[in-house]
Formats: C-alpha cells, sequence, structure tokens
C-alpha cells in the first residue's frame, strides 16, 4: 500500500535503532566518503549489513556518493561491484556518471535518482529512467503538484520526504574540518558526531551543518497532510534521518506509521496534537513544510 | 582556436562586449536565466543584440540555465524556438532532459552544458556527450588534472571560467538551494512568467548570495567561529597558456550584474592575453600581473557590493508568500 523508509550510515547505528515502522532501509551516508563505517563507502560492511536489514523482512538499499570526483570513481566502483553480488533491491545515485558507469557495469538492479539528482522535470525523468532508474527524489525545490505531475507523466515513482531537515548543500570536502582547530589532514577526529549549526551573526537564519551538507534548519513536517499525501495515491515516504539519533528515526518512522496507515485505511486521523509535540520536541529549530506550498522552503503550513 | 565568452547582462554590455573583441555573448531571457531581471534581457533585446553581434561576424549565446518546472516546458521550448528563428548560435541550459529535447530541436545549434549542472567528473562530461552536448563548462575549483582527465574521457568541448576559488566544498552553482530555503522574491508577471518559485534554480529570482554574508558556526558547546560560507573568486591569468594547450575552447567571462565598464575592460584584457597565447609572442602571463591585479580590485569591490544590494534585498523580503497562507 505504502512504503515508508529511512537512511541508515553505519552498521553500529543499524544494531542500535529500532526501525520496526519502516519497510525499507537506504543504507549509507552519500555525503561523506570518510564517515566511519560508512555502508556507502566499505565494500565490507555491505553483506552484513543487507543480511541484517534483510532479515528484518525490509528492503535494502544502497545510497552511492553523491559527489564522486574522478579519485572517488574507483572506490565507488570497488563499493558497486561487492554490491552487485548481494540482495540489495536497488543502488542510489546522485550523479550522472556514475549513473552511466553502473550501466556500462552492466547493473541490472533499478535505481533511485537521489536529491542531489537535480529531478526537476519530467523531460529529466524520462531521460534517467531509460538509465535504469526507477524511483525519484524530486529536487526539494519542487511542489507536491510538481512531483505528482512528474510521476504521472514520466511515468515514474516518487519517493516523497515527510519529515526530515531538508538536505540544502552538499559539499566535495568537510566544512567542520575546514574550521576546525581539532582535525588534521587525514583524521578528522569524526567532529560531526557533534552537532554544528550555522546561524547568520545578523540574525533568524539557522541551518544544520554535517560537514559534507547542509541541511534546513527546521524540520519538514507533513504529518497534518498525509491525508492529502494519501488521496494524491503517493506511495513511497521518506524520513530524513541524517545527522539525527537513532532514536529520533524510531521515534518520528512511529508516528508516521500510524498516520500513514490510517490515511490509506481511509480511517479518520486521530488527534495529532500529542504527535505534533513530540516532533516539534525533535525539532531544534521547529518545523516546515519545505517547498511542497509553493512558498520558501521553511514556512509551516498547519491544516488550519 | 579559443574562444572568448562574454557576458551582456544589457544591451548596452553587449555592444560593449562584441566592440571589444569577444566571440561569443551570452544573454539571459528574462526569468530563465538564474540572475535577476535587470541582468536579463526582453526577447526584443535579444533580437537586437542577435542582430548587432550577427552584423560584426559574432555569435550569441542564449542561457537556459534555470531548471524549468515540469508545467512551463512547452513555454521554455517556444521561446527556444523563436530565439532559433533569430538566428541565436546557442543555448546553454543546464536541466538534462532540456539539453536532450533541445538536441534533437536544433541540430544546428551549440549546446553548453551549464555550469548550473554540478558536474564533478569525466564520467559526467560523457554523460553529457551522449546526450548531445557540445560544450561543457568545468567546475570553478578544477585543475589542469581534471582537464588532463575531461579531455581522456569525452570528445565534449571543454570550457572554463576566467576566475577560480579557492576549494572550500559546497558545491555552488549546481548542488545548493540555501537561498530559496530562507528567503523568497515575488516575481513581476512578466514574459509569461506570473508564478512564485522563489528560487534561483528556478528562474525569475535571484540567489541572493546568502553563503556570502556574515555566519556564526559551531557545535553547540563551542564559541561560535564568524565566517563565510564561501571565499572571494580570483580572476584567472597564469594557468591559461597550459589550459589552452590543453585544448581549452572556450574562455568565460562572468559578471552579467557587473558594470558595462568594468566588463568592457575585462574582455579588452583578456582578448589582448588569449591572442598573445595563441600566436606564441606573449606567453609569460607576468607580462599581465600588474594590469590583472589592477582588474582584481575591482572586481571584488564590484562583488561586494552586489552581495550587499543582494542581501538587503533579502532583508526586506518575507520568507513566505503571502497568497498561499494556508495549503
Amino acid at each position: 500500500m505504502f512504503e515508508l523508509s529511512t537512511n541508515v550510515a553505519t552498521p553500529k547505528q543499524l544494531r542500535q535503532g529500532d526501525y520496526s515502522a519502516y519497510d525499507a532501509l537506504y543504507l549509507g551516508d552519500f555525503s561523506c566518503p570518510d564517515y566511519p563505517k560508512n555502508f556507502s563507502a566499505d565494500p565490507d560492511l555491505l553483506a552484513g549489513g543487507v543480511d541484517m536489514v534483510k532479515s528484518q523482512g525490509k528492503k535494502c538499499y544502497l545510497r552511492l556518493y553523491a559527489v564522486p570526483s574522478n579519485h572517488d570513481l574507483p572506490w565507488v566502483r570497488k563499493v558497486v561491484e561487492k554490491a552487485l553480488s548481494l540482495p540489495f533491491d536497488a543502488f542510489e545515485v546522485h550523479n550522472l556518471g556514475l549513473l552511466l558507469m553502473l550501466r556500462e557495469m552492466g547493473c541490472n538492479k533499478p535505481i533511485h535518482l537521489g536529491v542531489f539528482g537535480n529531478l526537476y522535470t519530467d523531460a529529466t525523468a524520462r531521460l534517467v529512467k531509460d538509465y535504469g532508474v526507477t524511483r525519484v527524489y524530486p529536487n526539494p525545490e519542487l511542489s507536491l503538484k510538481e512531483a505528482i505531475y512528474i510521476r504521472d507523466h514520466t511515468p515514474i515513482e516518487v519517493l516523497m520526504p515527510i519529515h526530515g531537515k531538508i538536505p540544502l548543500v552538499v559539499s566535495e570536502t568537510c566544512f567542520i574540518v575546514e574550521h576546525s582547530d581539532k582535525a588534521v589532514e587525514g583524521d578528522c577526529k569524526f567532529s560531526c558526531s557533534q552537532d554544528h549549526w550555522l546561524t547568520r551573526t545578523k540574525g533568524e537564519w539557522s541551518l544544520k551543518d554535517t560537514g559534507r551538507m547542509t541541511l534546513s534548519g527546521s524540520d519538514l513536517c507533513m504529518l497534518e497532510h498525509v491525508d492529502e499525501l494519501a488521496a494524491a495515491r503517493l506511495g513511497a515516504f521518506y524520513v530524513q534521518s541524517h545527522g539525527e539519533d537513532v532514536d529520533y528515526a524510531a521515534r518520528v518512522g512511529e508516528i508516521y506509521r500510524d498516520a500513514l496507515t490510517r490515511a490509506f485505511a481511509g480511517e479518520p486521523q486521530r488527534d495529532l496534537s500529542p504527535q505534533l509535540e513530540a516532533l516539534k520536541g525533535l525539532a531544534k529549530m521547529g518545523l516546515c513544510n519545505g517547498y511542497y506550498y509553493e512558498s520558501a522552503g521553511r514556512r509551516y503550513f498547519g491544516e488550519n | 582556436m579559443t574562444a572568448l565568452l562574454a557576458p551582456a547582462g544589457t544591451t548596452e554590455m553587449a555592444f560593449a562586449a562584441i566592440d571589444e573583441g569577444a566571440d561569443v555573448i551570452y544573454v539571459g531571457p528574462l526569468g530563465w536565466s538564474r540572475r535577476p531581471y535587470e541582468s536579463e534581457m526582453t526577447d526584443d533585446e535579444i533580437k537586437t543584440v542577435i542582430d548587432y553581434a550577427g552584423a560584426r561576424g559574432k555569435q550569441v549565446r542564449v542561457v537556459f540555465n534555470t531548471f524549468p518546472s515540469p508545467f512551463e516546458m512547452d513555454g521554455f521550448l517556444e521561446k527556444a524556438r523563436r530565439f532559433d528563428a533569430w538566428g541565436v548560435s546557442g543555448f546553454i541550459v543546464t536541466d538534462p532532459g532540456a539539453i536532450a529535447l533541445f538536441r534533437r530541436m536544433f541540430p544546428h545549434l551549440v549546446l553548453h552544458v551549464s555550469i548550473g549542472s554540478g558536474v564533478t567528473n569525466a564520467w559526467d562530461a560523457q554523460f553529457y556527450r551522449a546526450l548531445g552536448a557540445d560544450v561543457i563548462i568545468l567546475p570553478y575549483r578544477w585543475g589542469e588534472e581534471e582537464i588532463v582527465e575531461t579531455r581522456a574521457a569525452s570528445d565534449i568541448g571543454l570550457e572554463v571560467f576566467l576566475f577560480e576559488t579557492v576549494q572550500t566544498g559546497k558545491i555552488c552553482p549546481g548542488k545548493c538551494i540555501m537561498s530559496s530555503y530562507l528567503k523568497f522574491r515575488d516575481w513581476q508577471e512578466v514574459e509569461g512568467k506570473d508564478y512564485f518559485y522563489g528560487s534561483a534554480n528556478r528562474g525569475a529570482k535571484e540567489c541572493y548570495r546568502v553563503c556570502q554574508t556574515k555566519w556564526d558556526f559551531g557545535a553547540a558547546d563551542e564559541p561560535p567561529t564568524p565566517l563565510k560560507l564561501r571565499r572571494d573568486a580570483r580572476l584567472m591569468l597564469e594557468q591559461l597558456p597550459r589550459f589552452v594547450d590543453l585544448g581549452v575552447e572556450c574562455f568565460k567571462l562572468s559578471g552579467r550584474e557587473r558594470p558595462t565598464a568594468m566588463i568592457r575592460d575585462l574582455v579588452r584584457f583578456y582578448r589582448k592575453v588569449l591572442d598573445g597565447i595563441e600566436s606564441g609572442e606573449a606567453r609569460d602571463m607576468a607580462l599581465h600581473a600588474d594590469e590583472l591585479a589592477t582588474l582584481q580590485a575591482r572586481w571584488i569591490s564590484e562583488k561586494r557590493k552586489r552581495v550587499d544590494t543582494l542581501m538587503t534585498r533579502a532583508d526586506g523580503l518575507r520568507s513566505d508568500a503571502p497568497w498561499t497562507a494556508s495549503a
């Protein structure tokens, strides 16, 4: 009926987290190859990861590095070679050169185009579909109407993020390391394990920075709009939990699992106030609706 | 033969760039080229510029480097057909799907892959070549090594910006939507675009260069570090002879939003430099160092004025669209 997914970067997170609310997991941190024990960067971790996910009866997707340089492509290729021999259900790519490489490598698994794939048009969706892409994550700037249009006119499955911080910028180097007096070249000291924030000196703007990716300060929240999502026959939903602790994914997933189940069953929603309060409590800089309703990304529209 | 590609944010700038020796100029149609409207042109102005360039043996590229909405693709293509009929020589395009469509519609025109496409490796160049693109602009931060690698991977034409940046990571443009997350500007009803996306990527809006204002950065338990997210770019010089030798076919000067006098002087300068390299008579770039230093100082000064203007605008804007008060 619907699929709810989230992301898991490392074996440790996979072991420690409660992902019972989810139907599928995207393994790996696509933004940072240096992130310790990152599924996206270490072929030796893949078999154990996919086994663990499959043993829980979930689909398992592998995220590939989003912005590979020429120097990165050889190790990315090794990751892909290993993953092709394992029961991953799909690869997620953000880079068109890598998409071409997958085809050349004879990849016969479904491919998902990730958030930094810059998918804005059905024309591009049709194009990447010819390269084996079966699911697209529209650029966050697209409205709900545009995402639905792309789904219908390509046609192709669209992955709709429904909660979590919005990926805004990806980097080829680590912003935290560049501005740290602790890290030295080749040893980042895993400084991103601490929350880092960018705050405009003059006032109101706040963004979260995980080193190689800058995210919205506010958490996208579509809880009050799940009925609308179900009515639009959208079926693949995603909780963006990069940069959050494992409890975040568990709690958010639980809330949305319940709301989406009701929506897809045609049942009226319960009073969502307690759940909204819980989500607000997890969001340091409040909630927003991203660009879904054709406004600046940090605006929040409630039902009322 | 390398080409000097110069900006034309106004007809005055276009005429100046052509008169000073640009081989090709690029113009942005209102609402479709990642720049505020004062640095874009009406269709009539673009026709005027095409005629002016054509009469002098020069070329005009029209910049369609926004990502169009799926709802506006028909208008996007219709406008391109109009410019083709008027004699434009090519387009600069970002959206991969649009590049493929343009290739089928305009087999006789030159198609450039815009910097907004967010290329990061030589396989990207192969991908765009397979779509039918003729020229790809290389990321600001790339040097000789990447040029050689890209040349080896594809026969696509190589284009390089005439400025360089220190590698600070954030990929801009092409992988950044910070500005539209923070601020949203109404667009005027003009050129058929009467809706409101609030994004440089999507046209009719400007990037407010929020990366260049002052930020505080740090972990919660540490004193914040004041910084800008990107450093100032520097005009390029010493790399040029080697880049020409490596087969770079097009050098692009940016700055549609800068004063015409600045662009006029830069075109004159780079024309002289490139001619000296190609003739072999002036390959020592030290000859131009003093002149470059003067231009660099003006370049930075004008850029800072521009950033100040944009931030002042951003501070005066709402972060929401007033007509969408509820979803």
